[in-house]
C-alpha cells in the first residue's frame, strides 16, 4: 500500500466518522436513550430520511419503541432503516403533498400487505385526510380481513364517510368477527350497513336544508 | 357450491370433492384473498351446518327429492387452510348415504415478484346403500402468481382413486387467470385430467360477487374433449343471503358434470338450504373480547389479560382505560408518551385509566402490569413489531 492510498483511507475514515459524529450531535435528544453505539447509526438513518422529505417522528418513536423493549442495537437500526424505505414507498403511492400522518398511515398499510395501487386509489377517492381510512385499512387486515375485501370496503367508503364513520364501521366489523363472523362477510356486512348509514345521514341533512325561495 | 343437490347416488354429497378445476378455482380464491393478507398472525376457525331440500335428476335416473344434513368445519390461516366436512343425505326413496371428506392446503412464504407455492391434499369417501363405496386421495402442487385485481396459477395434482374396484391413478394439470374488480372476482380455468383410462379436458368460467347479506355465484363450463368423461355444457348458480350474523338462506341450481375423481355422475339440481352458523369453537383472535389471557410482546409469555378502551374527546385528549384484574401497577407505553412508561390512575379496583394527547392516526402501544412484560392489551390489534414480539395498534379518528 502506497503513502498515498493510505492517505486516501484515512480521509475517508476521518470524513465519515465526521459525518457520523455531525449526525449524532445534530439527533433528536429523545435518541440519548439508546446505547452509544447504536445511537450515531440511527441519527444516520433519520437523517438521510429528513434529507429525503420524509417524516422523522415515526422513526424517531420506532427506535424509542426499541429502546424500551430492550432490542438489540442492530434490530433497532433495521427497523428504523425499514420503516423509512417504507415511508418513502408510501410517499410514492399518495403523492408529494402528503402529510406525515398520511405517510405514516400509508407505510403501515403497505405493511400490512395493501398494494401502492390501493394507497393511490384512497388518494383519488377521498378529499379530506386518508389517514384515517388508512388506518383502518390497516387494522382490518391485521385482524384477519383480507387486503382485497379490506381495500374494497374503506374505498368504497372512503369518498363520503366521515373518520369517525370510519373507526365506527372497523368497530362493526371487529364485533361481528368476535361474534363468529368470516372476517370477509363481516367487512362487507358492516361496509354496507356503514354505506346505509351515511346515505341517511346525507339525505337527512338534504331534507333538512331550506327550500327555494 | 354446496347445494344439497349436488349428489349423484353412487357419490351423495353436497361437499363432494370437487373437480381439479374446481379445487384450483377454490384455491386460488382462497390464495388471492389469504396470500394477501399474509401478515396476518391469527387463526380462525368457523364451523356451518346446512339443512336443505332439494329436487335431484341424475342422467339416467328418475328424478328424486332428497333431504340433506352437511356439517362443514374450516380453519384458516394465514398460510393455509383446514376443511373437514360430511354429507348426509336421504333421498325420497328412504335410501341413506354417507360423505366425508377432508382437505387442506399450504401456502409458501412470499418470494420475488408476487409468485407463491401452494401444496394441497384432499380425501374424501363415500357410501351409498351398501354397493356402492368410493374413496379418493390426491396431492397438488400450484404456483400463483398474485397481483392486487389479479392472478394466475398453474398446477398438477396426483393421486388415486377408487369406487369398488382396483384403485385407479389419477394425474391432472390445470391452469387458470382470476380478476377482482369491487366486489366482483372472475376466473377463467382449463384443466386436463386422466383418472385411469378415462380423460377429460374442462374449460371453467365462474364469476363471485358480493354485496352486504347477499353472495352470488355463477359457473359456466364445458367438457370440450373426453374419452369415457362425457362431454357438454354445464352451469350452476347460488344465492346466499345472510340473515342475522348467523343464519343463511342458500339457494343453488343447474347442472354439473361428471367427476371421475369423486365419482359423481351428472346431474340437474335445485336446492334450498338453511346455513346456520356455528360458534367458533377455537378461534383464537387477537381481539376477542373473551380472551383471557394476553400474550407478552415478545410473543410468547402467557402473561394477566389487559383490556384497553379508547374514548376519544373532541379537544383530541384521549381517555385510554385499562380494564384488569387486582393489579397494583398499570402502565401503557406508546407512540404518544415518546415510549416512556406512563402509569395510570385507578379508577376503581379493576379499572385504571389516564388522558393524554394523541393525534389522529393509527397509534402503537403496550400495557405493563406491576412491572412485569409488556403486553399487548385487548381491545387492539396485535401486530408484529419489528423487534420479535408484538405490538397493540388503535385508531384514533
Amino acid at each position: 500500500m502506497t503513502l498515498r492510498s493510505l492517505l486516501r483511507a484515512a480521509v475517508a475514515t476521518a470524513l465519515a466518522a465526521a459525518f457520523v459524529a455531525t449526525a449524532a450531535a445534530a439527533q433528536d435528544p429523545r435518541l440519548g436513550r439508546l446505547d452509544p453505539g447504536t445511537r450515531p447509526l440511527v441519527a444516520v438513518a433519520i437523517d438521510s430520511a429528513r434529507a429525503a422529505g420524509l417524516p422523522t417522528e415515526p422513526l424517531v418513536q420506532r427506535a424509542l419503541e426499541g429502546a424500551t423493549k430492550g432490542a438489540p442495537g442492530p434490530l433497532i437500526v433495521s427497523a428504523v432503516q425499514r420503516l423509512a424505505a417504507d415511508l418513502g414507498r408510501a410517499r410514492e403511492a399518495l403523492g408529494p403533498g402528503t402529510t406525515p400522518p398520511e405517510l405514516e398511515a400509508g407505510a403501515a398499510a403497505l405493511r400490512a400487505g395493501a398494494g401502492p395501487a390501493v394507497l393511490t386509489q384512497l388518494r383519488r377517492a377521498r378529499r379530506q385526510t386518508i389517514a384515517v381510512p388508512l388506518a383502518v385499512l390497516t387494522d382490518l387486515v391485521a385482524s384477519g380481513v383480507p387486503v382485497d375485501s379490506a381495500a374494497a370496503a374503506v374505498l368504497a367508503l372512503a369518498a363520503r364517510a366521515r373518520d369517525a364513520d370510519l373507526v365506527e364501521f372497523r368497530r362493526a366489523v371487529e364485533r361481528d368477527i368476535a361474534l363468529g363472523a368470516p372476517p370477509t362477510a363481516a367487512t362487507a356486512a358492516a361496509a354496507a350497513a356503514a354505506d346505509a348509514r351515511i346515505s341517511q345521514l346525507n339525505a337527512g341533512a338534504r331534507e333538512n336544508r331550506p327550500g327555494r325561495p | 357450491m354446496r347445494g344439497p343437490a349436488r349428489i349423484a347416488p353412487a357419490a351423495p354429497s353436497t361437499a363432494r370433492p370437487a373437480t381439479s378445476t374446481r379445487r384450483a378455482w377454490a384455491a386460488s380464491v382462497t390464495a388471492a384473498w389469504s396470500l394477501l393478507s399474509v401478515r396476518t398472525a391469527v387463526a380462525q376457525m368457523t364451523g356451518t351446518v346446512d339443512l336443505g331440500v332439494s329436487t335431484v335428476h341424475y342422467d339416467g335416473f328418475l328424478p328424486s327429492g332428497a333431504a340433506a344434513v352437511t356439517p362443514v368445519l374450516r380453519w384458516d390461516r394465514p398460510a393455509g387452510m383446514l376443511t373437514a366436512s360430511g354429507t348426509y343425505l336421504r333421498f325420497e326413496s328412504g335410501h341413506r348415504s354417507l360423505q366425508g371428506l377432508l382437505a387442506g392446503s399450504f401456502l409458501t412464504p412470499p418470494a420475488a415478484h408476487a409468485w407463491r407455492g401452494e401444496f394441497a391434499a384432499s380425501a374424501g369417501a363415500s357410501r351409498y346403500l351398501d354397493f356402492a363405496s368410493f374413496w379418493h386421495v390426491v396431492a397438488e402442487a400450484r404456483l400463483h402468481r398474485l397481483g392486487a385485481e389479479r392472478g394466475l396459477w398453474v398446477g398438477g395434482t396426483a393421486g388415486t382413486t377408487s369406487y369398488g374396484t382396483a384403485p385407479r391413478p389419477v394425474i391432472a394439470a390445470d391452469v387458470g387467470v382470476w380478476a377482482r374488480r369491487s366486489e366482483v372476482t372472475l376466473r377463467l380455468a382449463v384443466n386436463h385430467a386422466q383418472v385411469g383410462d378415462t380423460t377429460y379436458t374442462d374449460l371453467e368460467s365462474s364469476a363471485h360477487a358480493g354485496r352486504g347479506p347477499v353472495a352470488l355465484e355463477a359457473k359456466l363450463g364445458a367438457r370440450v374433449w373426453s374419452r369415457g368423461g362425457g362431454r357438454g355444457v354445464y352451469g350452476e348458480g347460488s344465492a346466499t343471503i345472510w340473515v342475522g350474523g348467523r343464519t343463511a338462506f342458500v339457494i343453488s341450481g343447474g347442472r354439473y358434470a361428471t367427476d371421475p375423481i369423486s365419482g359423481s355422475i351428472t346431474g340437474r339440481y335445485l336446492s334450498a338450504a338453511l346455513r346456520v352458523r356455528t360458534a367458533a369453537p377455537r378461534r383464537a383472535f387477537p381481539r376477542d373480547p373473551a380472551v383471557l389471557h394476553a400474550r407478552g410482546a415478545d410473543g410468547a409469555t402467557v402473561l394477566r389479560a389487559a383490556r384497553l378502551e379508547v374514548h376519544a374527546d373532541r379537544n383530541r385528549a384521549v381517555r385510554l382505560v385499562v380494564r384488569v384484574a387486582s393489579a397494583a401497577l398499570v402502565e401503557i407505553a406508546g407512540d404518544f408518551t415518546d415510549w416512556q412508561p406512563v402509569a395510570l390512575g385507578s379508577a376503581s379496583p379493576d379499572t385504571w385509566e389516564v388522558t393524554l394527547p394523541v393525534p389522529s392516526g393509527v397509534h402503537r402501544l403496550d400495557v405493563r402490569i406491576d412491572g412485569g412484560a409488556w403486553i399487548v392489551p385487548a381491545g387492539t390489534t396485535r401486530a408484529p413489531d419489528d423487534y420479535g414480539g408484538d405490538v397493540g395498534i388503535f385508531v384514533v379518528p
